[in-house]
């Protein structure tokens, strides 16, 4: 009797532990718990979209500054075609991995939201990616060609833009002018308004070392100026153009001059993002190279935003101009090769990047990318001036660890760190950029 | 019960869910990592076989310096072992005597166990910040400004600075592992060498640590399998920077995988920690006798 109770038990406690094994497993936690059965509600305006439900991963969390954009879009897109819309979202950096496993698993959802240039090329060179290009004429007018060569991979079409964001030089207004500064326009002069500063007792520029990215901006900006934007482009696609040329180490060698006159505030090895911009938003820092994106924080973070403005990167020589940008639009949708319902998933990929642009842009969250034909008047200043820059600007070049993919990044930034401890000279900078391009 | 402990049928009935389990959550991904390290492999398109080649240059490639990071791992279990658990001894000694406040000290002393490893970064972030961390405010306020650093981003003195927090923090979990074996030694004895005229110094020197022996070994494997798996403070200090002078490999392991998409180059490494972790902890094993072994 003994015998068979404790068989019994036995085969009881594992019924328990695989049902519970699958009810978790299956689950995964990506499913919205919120997620509704498809509504029942025929009376939308007639469209294909009835009963349809579409899902869609992005990383607006409520802390996102496209939060409510996103909402807004999702919203006027559900009104619009009855399609119901299941936005998950997930954390910037723990976004990355889920999207790289679901690719490989082939669990991609109808719609997600991704970065162009060299992160998402391994998604789309295996074949998971669906193309637009035939769901692109619609909307021609309001968004133009240029805006999406970030998401054109072998002349190819494959997501929308709906932000764009290039990189200035933020400055402290009050700073400059309580010194007798103007902005400067060329590298000299920002030379030279470093050293005032510095005799004045004021650190100059804020940089984060430990965050290597921070490091890239000031970086790609520089070589950008010196050298302009068809030989830095044609030097990144390794289309004839060497890395190891004049224009790049001298750009490498204006980098760590500015390291060496003392520009660069103190410890900038040990601080974060984070904590370098704050040094700024606090007036501790007269200028910050960064994304248009800080233009967001100033109008949070620091006592009196209006002390804060921004100038478009001075230039180096002649080979550029002020008006040539690092950035442009990498935000972007993407849809899956796999959805069931390509048409819809394309046109949430189109209507969504349209609605976040608008909102986004009259929340003072980012660059708009598409045809602004509202009124912006109520939008921040700076956040004006920026937008005003992108309309006039001459050329976008994206930043280097963005164009690149995540091995020949990583190298880059490996190789920046090390000309800003001065353990490499620029021509070693330079040579290391050119065995990794070629 | 007899009966069901000579039950073949129940006894492979009753192991199974936890043998299920430590075959699905340790086995299968060590051996999955094993496979994924020998291929050349990005994540998510197909990984093509490249037999040893990611082992070849975990050893060679002097970019990723490998062995380096293995040498900061090495150097920290040496620090471990040779001033981090003398302190937790001496002050599992100290507790075990039955000072006043005696239950009070453990909690004070386990309460870096108990908080948050972030949270403990964070922290030490702070203390070692450039102008109001309070190493340096402190050594301003003595006069000693020669010896003020930048101490997280000064590639010569990083290592230690990130180290000393670590130290820091088990300090108390291995104490609270030696307290609790003094504890569990006999009175008696204690009490027959102090009738012999012991002193408090050769109790211990004689009787306890002697009779510690095996804890001590447990705390030898922890400290020193600890040190090679070392992360999460490392992460939040300086994630491996600057110049990669505190890199440590699981550190080296998550920029591979995570930053460059290199997969089955950071599951050579994978494999490397746990056979480094295997091969400490079988050595010290070996190495420190006890009476339990020798009975046996």
């Amino acid at each position: 009797m003994k015998k068979r109770l404790a068989i019994l038990l036995a085969c009881f406690m594992m019924i328990v532990l695989v049902l519970s094994g699958c009810n978790t497993g299956g689950g995964s936690g990506t499913t919205d718990p919120t997620q509704k059965p498809t509504e029942t509600d025929s009376s939308g305006s007639g469209t294909t979209g009835e009963d349809v439900t579409l899902t869609l991963w992005s990383i607006s969390t409520e802390s996102d500054a496209f939060h409510e954009a996103y909402n807004k879009a999702i919203a006027e897109f559900e009104a619009s075609t009855g399609v119901k819309v299941n936005h998950n979202t997930y954390e910037n950096e723990s976004y990355k991995v889920t999207l790289a496993t679901s690719v490989s698993a082939n669990q991609l959802p109808d719609v997600f939201f991704t970065w162009g240039g060299g992160f998402s090329a391994p998604f789309v060179s295996s074949g998971k990616v669906l193309a637009l290009d035939e769901y692109y004429g619609n909307y021609k007018d309001q968004l133009s060609q240029a805006a999406l060569d970030n998401v054109t991979y072998d002349g190819k079409l494959y997501g929308t833009t709906f932000t764009t964001a290039i990189s200035v030089l933020f400055y402290n207004k009050k700073i400059f002018e309580d010194n007798g500064l103007e902005p400067p326009t060329t590298f000299d002069e920002l030379v030279q308004v470093s050293e005032t500063l510095k005799a004045n007792g004021i650190t100059p520029i804020g940089i984060s070392a430990r965050d290597k990215w921070v490091l890239a901006m000031t970086h790609d900006n520089l070589t950008l100026k010196s050298a302009g934007p068809e030989k830095v482009q044609s030097a990144l696609r390794a289309e004839g153009q060497s890395y190891n040329a004049p224009e790049f180490i001298e750009s490498a060698a204006k980098f760590q001059k500015l390291v060496e006159i003392g520009a660069f505030i103190e410890g900038a090895a040990g601080l974060t993002n984070d904590e370098a911009s704050a040094e700024f938003y606090a007036g501790n820092t007269a200028m910050f190279v960064t994304g248009s994106w800080m233009a967001g924080s100033i109008q949070t973070d620091p006592e009196n935003p209006d002390d804060f403005d921004a100038v478009p990167y001075p230039v180096v020589g002649n080979n550029a101009a002020l008006t040539d940008f690092m950035g442009g639009p990498v935000d972007s949708f993407m849809v899956s090769q796999s959805t069931n319902h390509p048409e819809l998933a394309a046109k949430l990929a189109f209507e969504l990047a349209r609605g976040i642009s608008k909102y986004g842009y009259l929340a003072g969250a980012g660059l708009p990318v598409w045809e602004v034909d509202y009124d912006d008047n109520d939008v921040n200043p700076l956040t004006r001036r920026l937008a005003s820059f992108t309309e006039s600007a001459t050329s976008f070049t994206l930043w280097f660890d963005t164009f690149m993919e995540a091995e020949q990044a990583t190298t880059y930034l490996t190789l920046l760190e090390q000309l800003y401890f001065r353990q490499i000279t620029p021509e070693q900078f330079a040579q290391g950029m050119d065995e990794q391009l070629n | 019960m007899d009966s069901v402990r000579k039950n073949k049928l129940a006894i492979v009935l009753f192991l199974f869910p936890a043998a299920a389990l430590f075959i699905m959550i340790i086995i299968v991904p060590i051996i999955m990592s094993a496979y994924y390290s020998l291929q050349n492999w990005d994540g998510f398109s197909q990984g093509t076989f490249i037999g040893f080649d990611n082992y070849i240059e975990l050893i060679q490639n002097k970019t990723v310096n490998f062995p380096k990071a293995f040498r900061n791992a090495g150097l920290l279990a040496v620090l471990s072992v040779f001033i981090q658990l003398p302190v937790a001894l001496g002050l599992a000694l100290l507790l075990a005597r039955g000072i006043k406040g005696e239950r009070f000290f453990v909690g004070v002393f386990f309460l870096p166990v108990l908080l948050s490893t972030v949270v403990i970064g964070h922290l030490w972030r702070r203390i070692y910040h450039l102008s109001y961390g309070i190493v340096n405010v402190g050594l301003r306020a003595i006069g000693l400004e020669t010896f003020v650093r930048d101490w997280l981003g000064d590639p010569g003195i990083v290592l230690i600075a990130v180290f000393i927090p670590l130290l820091w923090q088990y300090v108390g979990y291995h104490m609270l592992l030696m307290y609790a074996g003094i504890k569990s030694i006999s009175p008696e004895l204690k009490e027959a060498a102090k009738i012999d005229g012991a002193t408090d110094g050769q109790i211990s020197r004689l009787i306890i640590i002697p009779l510690l022996k095996p804890i001590l070994r447990i705390c030898i494997i922890f400290a020193v399998t600890g040190s090679l798996k070392a992360f999460d403070i490392i992460h939040v200090l300086t994630g491996g920077g600057p110049l990669r002078a505190s890199e440590v490999p699981s550190t080296l392991m998550v920029e591979m995988i995570f930053r460059r998409n290199r997969y089955g180059f950071g599951s050579s490494m994978a494999i490397a920690i746990i056979m480094l972790c295997f091969f400490f902890a079988v050595l010290i094993k070996t190495t420190i006798r006890t009476e339990v072994d020798s009975d046996g």
